[in-house]
C-alpha cells in the first residue's frame, strides 16, 4: 500500500524540524526560550550575553541616547580582528617581499582583495567611530561620577586605535605608507630630550626600514590588539558596573519601571546594528580599493610626504611649530581627555544631550573638537607640494 | 515601541541584503578578466588542434593562474595567464596575446629571465590594465618599440649588440652630452650636483614620467628649475631611452656572474624591439573571446595622459589642454593621432605609445564627448 505522497513530505518536514530542534537544544540547552524565566536565563547562562543587564531601561536602547556608536566601534574592531586574520596568512614583513605580497592579495588571492579593502576602510571607520563614541559620551556629561575610569579607559583606548592604525599603515610598503610613517615618526622626534629616542625604539633605527616593519607588523598584529582586547572587555564590563547607560536623576525613578528584557529585544537590536554595517562596510569595500602607490623607495620622496590623515593635524601644526605643533599640543590634549573626569566632577546634566547647566564645558570641548577637525581638513585638502597652501576645487597644483 | 517581533522582520530583511552583497562579493571575486582570455585560448587551441591526443591535450588543461619563478629575478611572474602560447609554434599568427614569441625566447629562456626584464609592466598583475602598467601613472608601463633598446642594453653589453639594437642608446646618450646634461647633473659620479642625480634614474621613473618630463620639467615636478629644452619629438624619445638603461644595480642583471660569464655569446642575429612593438597594434585582438572593455575616461588618468593633457582643472600642462578637444577634432581624426602621432602633428611632442585598437578606440570615443 502507497502512503498519499502528502503525508509523506508531512512526515518528512515533521522528522526535518525534530532534527533541527535536536541540534539547537544541543547548543543551547533547552527550546526557543519564551517564558520569562527562560529570557532571563539566556543572558545570564551566555557567556557573550551576559556582560548585558538581564533587564535594561527603554530609554536607553533608543536610538538616539547613543546612536549605538561604542557597539558599533567593538563591532570594528572584530571585523578587523577577522580580516587581519586572514591578510596574515598572506602577508610577509620583509622589506623585500611585503609590497610584492599586497599585490598578489589585490591580484590573485581569492577575496583578497575586498578582504584587505575591508580591513583598510573599517580601521578608517573605527577611528572616525572611536572619535563619535567619545564625543557622544563627552556631550552627554557621561564621563560623570561613577563613570570617571570608564572615560579614562575609553580615551586609552582611542590611543590604541590610533596605534593600530599607524602601525597598520606601514605594513603595504608602498610609497605612501613609507613617507607617511616617516613623517609620523619624525612629529614623535620633536619631543623634548626623549624624542629621538623614542623614534629610535619605535623604528628599530634611525629611519624606516626592515627593521621598523618588523616591529610594526609585530605591534599591529600582536602587541597593540592583546593590550586592546583587555581594555576593550574592561570597559564594555565597567558600563554595566558603573550602572548601565547614564541617565538623569529626574528620570532614573521612571526609567526604573519602564524596563525591556535584554532577550529577544536588546539582542535583536545589537545584531541589526552589525547587519547593518556589514553591509555597508562591504558595499565600500566592493567600490573603493584600498590605496596601494608604487613600492617603497627611500631615495624618492613624496612631495607632500602626508602623515595618515588622522595625524594631518598634528602635521599641520608641526609646519608651524616643531615643539609646538609637535610635542605641546598633542601632550596637552591627551592630558585634557585624562583628566576631564576628575576635573569636572558636577553631577549636573548627566545623561542630557547639550546640557544646559554644562554649557561652558561643552563650548570648550567643541572649540577643541572644532580645532582638530579644522587642521586636518586643511591638512588633507588644501596643502599641496612643498607643504604650500592652495585651493582645492582649483585643482592640485602639482602632477600626478 | 519597537517590538521584538517588529525587530525581528528588520533582522530578517537586512539579512537578507546582506546576504545579497556577499553574492556580489563572490561575483566580483570570479569571472576575472584572465579566464575569458584562457577560455578563448583553449577554444583557440582546440581548432587549430591536429590530432585527436592534442585535442585531448587541451581539454585536460585547467582555467588558472600560472605563474613563472624567474631563476635570475626572484619575484613571480603570471604573464603567461593570458599569454599562453609564447612558447607555441602553431600559434605564430594567432592575435595577441595568444601570439608565440619571437625567436629570441629561444636564447632568453623565461624560466631563467622572466617576461618583465626586457618587456616591463607589472608581472605579479592579472589584469591588463594593471600587468601593462596602464592602472596608474606610477605603475611601470610596458617597454614596446626602441624603447626595448634600453631593455637589451641592461644585460647586454653594447658591443656585443647588433648596432640596431642600441642606436637608440648610443643617440641618446649623445643628445646628453649635447645638451650639456651633466652641466647639473651626476651619472656614476661624473657632473655637477645642481640637479638631482640621474645614476639610477631608470629604477626610479617610469618611461611615460621621463618623456613628460623632458618635454617640460616644470610640470612633473613642482619647482622644477631645470629649463625647458626644445627638443625634437625624436631627441626626446632617445634621450629618454637611455636614461632608461641607468638602473640601480637590483634591477641590473649584469652583474649577475651566470650572465656575465656568457655575456661575450654574440645573440643571434634579429631585432630586438622590433616584434613586440608592433604586434599590437594590427587590430587583430577583436577575436580573442570575451574582452575585458576599455572605458576611456579611466584609461586616460590611467595610462599616463594626464601626466601631460589637463581635462578641467586636473592633469599636466605639458600638452595642451583636451577640456573641449571634441569641438576641434573628429573621432576618426583623434584615432589616427593616436595611432601615429607624427601624422598629425609632425614635429610635435606627443610620443608615440603603442596602444592596441580597441584602447585607442575607446579613448578616442571619450574625448570625442569632451566637448
Amino acid at each position: 500500500m502507497m502512503e498519499p505522497p502528502r503525508q509523506v513530505v508531512q512526515a518528512f518536514f515533521q522528522k526535518l524540524q525534530r532534527l533541527l530542534d535536536h541540534v539547537y537544544c544541543s547548543i543551547f540547552r533547552g527550546s526557543y526560550p519564551a517564558t520569562l524565566k527562560q529570557q532571563l536565563a539566556v543572558v545570564v547562562n551566555n557567556l557573550v550575553l551576559h556582560v548585558h543587564p538581564t533587564r535594561v531601561s527603554r530609554r536607553s536602547i533608543r536610538v538616539t541616547s547613543t546612536f549605538g556608536l561604542g557597539l558599533i566601534c567593538f563591532y570594528l574592531f572584530v571585523i578587523e580582528w577577522i580580516t587581519g586574520v586572514y591578510l596574515m596568512f598572506y602577508y610577509e614583513p620583509s622589506v623585500g617581499a611585503a609590497y610584492g605580497r599586497i599585490q598578489d592579495l589585490d591580484s590573485v588571492v581569492t577575496f583578497g582583495r575586498v578582504v584587505r579593502n575591508l580591513h583598510r576602510w573599517a580601521a578608517e571607520a573605527m577611528v572616525v567611530f572611536v572619535v563619535l563614541h567619545l564625543c557622544r559620551v563627552f556631550y552627554t556629561g557621561a564621563y560623570k561620577p561613577p563613570r570617571e575610569f570608564n572615560w579614562v579607559l575609553g580615551v586609552l583606548l582611542l590611543l590604541l586605535t590610533l596605534a593600530l592604525s599607524f602601525t597598520g599603515y606601514l605594513l603595504p610598503w608602498d610609497q605612501l605608507s613609507f613617507w607617511a610613517v616617516t613623517v609620523g615618526a619624525n612629529i614623535v622626534g620633536y619631543a623634548p630630550v626623549l624624542g629621538v629616542k623614542l623614534r629610535f625604539l619605535l623604528l628599530g633605527g634611525d629611519t624606516v626600514g626592515g627593521e621598523a616593519l618588523l616591529r610594526f607588523y609585530t605591534l599591529h598584529v600582536i602587541a597593540i590588539p592583546t593590550v586592546a582586547v583587555v581594555l576593550i572587555n574592561y570597559h564594555i564590563w565597567r558600563v554595566v558596573q558603573d550602572g548601565g547607560l547614564a541617565c538623569p536623576e529626574h528620570e532614573e525613578a521612571r526609567s526604573r519601571d519602564s524596563l525591556v528584557l535584554t532577550f529577544p529585544l536588546v539582542v535583536y537590536k545589537e545584531l541589526l546594528v552589525f547587519v547593518w554595517l556589514m553591509a555597508g562596510l562591504l558595499v565600500v569595500s566592493l567600490l573603493f580599493n584600498a590605496p596601494l602607490e608604487e613600492e617603497a623607495n627611500p631615495l624618492q620622496p613624496n612631495n607632500p610626504a602626508k602623515a595618515p590623515w588622522y595625524f594631518l593635524g598634528l602635521q599641520e601644526l608641526v609646519s608651524y611649530s616643531a615643539f609646538w605643533g609637535g610635542v605641546i599640543v598633542p601632550t596637552a590634549l591627551t592630558l585634557f581627555l585624562l583628566a576631564l573626569p576628575y576635573v569636572d566632577r558636577r553631577p549636573d546634566g548627566v545623561g542630557v544631550w547639550f546640557a544646559r547647566e554644562r554649557m561652558g564645558m561643552i563650548i570648550l570641548g567643541s572649540l577643541i573638537l572644532a580645532g582638530v577637525v579644522i587642521t586636518i581638513v586643511i591638512g588633507v585638502y588644501f596643502r599641496g607640494p612643498n607643504w604650500n597652501f592652495y585651493w582645492p576645487w582649483k585643482g592640485w597644483p602639482g602632477p600626478d | 515601541m519597537d517590538g521584538p517581533e517588529k525587530m525581528e522582520r528588520w533582522l530578517v530583511s537586512v539579512s537578507l541584503v546582506l546576504t545579497v552583497i556577499l553574492g556580489w562579493v563572490a561575483w566580483d571575486a570570479s569571472g576575472q578578466e584572465w579566464e575569458g582570455y584562457q577560455k578563448a585560448y583553449f577554444r583557440l587551441a582546440l581548432s587549430r588542434a591536429k590530432s585527436e591526443a592534442q585535442r585531448e591535450w587541451v581539454r585536460a588543461q585547467p582555467v588558472e593562474i600560472r605563474q613563472l619563478q624567474p631563476k635570475e629575478r626572484g619575484t613571480a611572474e603570471r604573464c603567461m595567464t593570458c599569454h599562453l602560447a609564447v612558447d607555441n609554434p602553431m600559434f605564430r599568427d594567432a592575435p595577441e596575446p595568444f601570439r608565440e614569441h619571437s625567436s629570441l625566447l629561444a636564447s632568453h629562456p623565461a624560466q631563467r629571465f622572466g617576461c618583465v626584464v626586457c618587456h616591463g609592466g607589472e608581472g605579479r598583475a592579472v589584469t591588463t590594465l594593471e600587468a601593462h602598467g596602464q592602472g596608474s601613472i606610477l605603475a611601470k608601463p610596458l617597454l614596446r618599440g626602441d624603447y626595448m633598446q634600453a631593455a637589451c642594453y641592461n644585460c647586454h653589453s653594447e658591443e656585443t649588440l647588433p648596432s640596431k639594437a642600441t642606436a637608440a642608446v648610443v643617440r641618446g646618450r649623445q643628445l646628453v652630452n649635447r645638451y650639456l646634461c651633466l652641466g647639473c647633473h651626476q651619472i656614476h659620479g661624473q657632473g655637477g650636483e645642481e640637479g638631482p642625480d640621474l645614476s639610477h634614474v631608470g629604477t626610479n621613473r617610469s618611461w611615460l614620467w621621463l618623456y613628460a618630463h623632458l618635454a617640460r620639467p616644470q610640470a612633473a615636478v613642482v619647482g622644477s628649475t631645470m629649463p625647458v629644452f626644445s627638443l625634437s619629438r625624436a631627441e626626446i624619445k632617445d634621450i629618454t631611452i637611455y636614461l632608461m638603461t641607468l638602473l640601480d644595480s637590483r634591477d641590473r642583471l649584469r652583474n649577475s656572474p651566470l650572465l656575465a660569464r656568457k655575456r661575450t655569446k654574440s645573440l643571434p642575429p634579429g631585432e630586438p624591439g622590433e616584434e613586440t612593438g608592433k604586434e599590437t597594434a594590427n587590430g587583430s585582438e577583436d577575436s580573442a573571446g570575451e574582452k575585458f572593455k576599455y572605458d576611456g575616461r579611466t584609461f586616460f588618468r590611467g595610462a599616463g595622459c594626464s601626466l601631460c593633457h589637463s581635462i578641467g582643472t586636473k592633469g599636466g600642462e605639458v600638452g595642451p589642454a583636451l577640456t573641449y578637444i571634441g569641438r576641434k577634432r573628429k573621432t576618426e581624426e583623434l584615432e589616427r593621432l593616436l595611432r601615429n602621432p607624427e601624422e598629425i602633428l609632425p614635429g610635435g611632442k606627443m610620443p608615440e605609445l603603442y596602444l592596441n585598437e580597441e584602447q585607442i578606440k575607446a579613448l578616442a570615443t571619450y574625448l570625442s564627448t569632451l566637448q
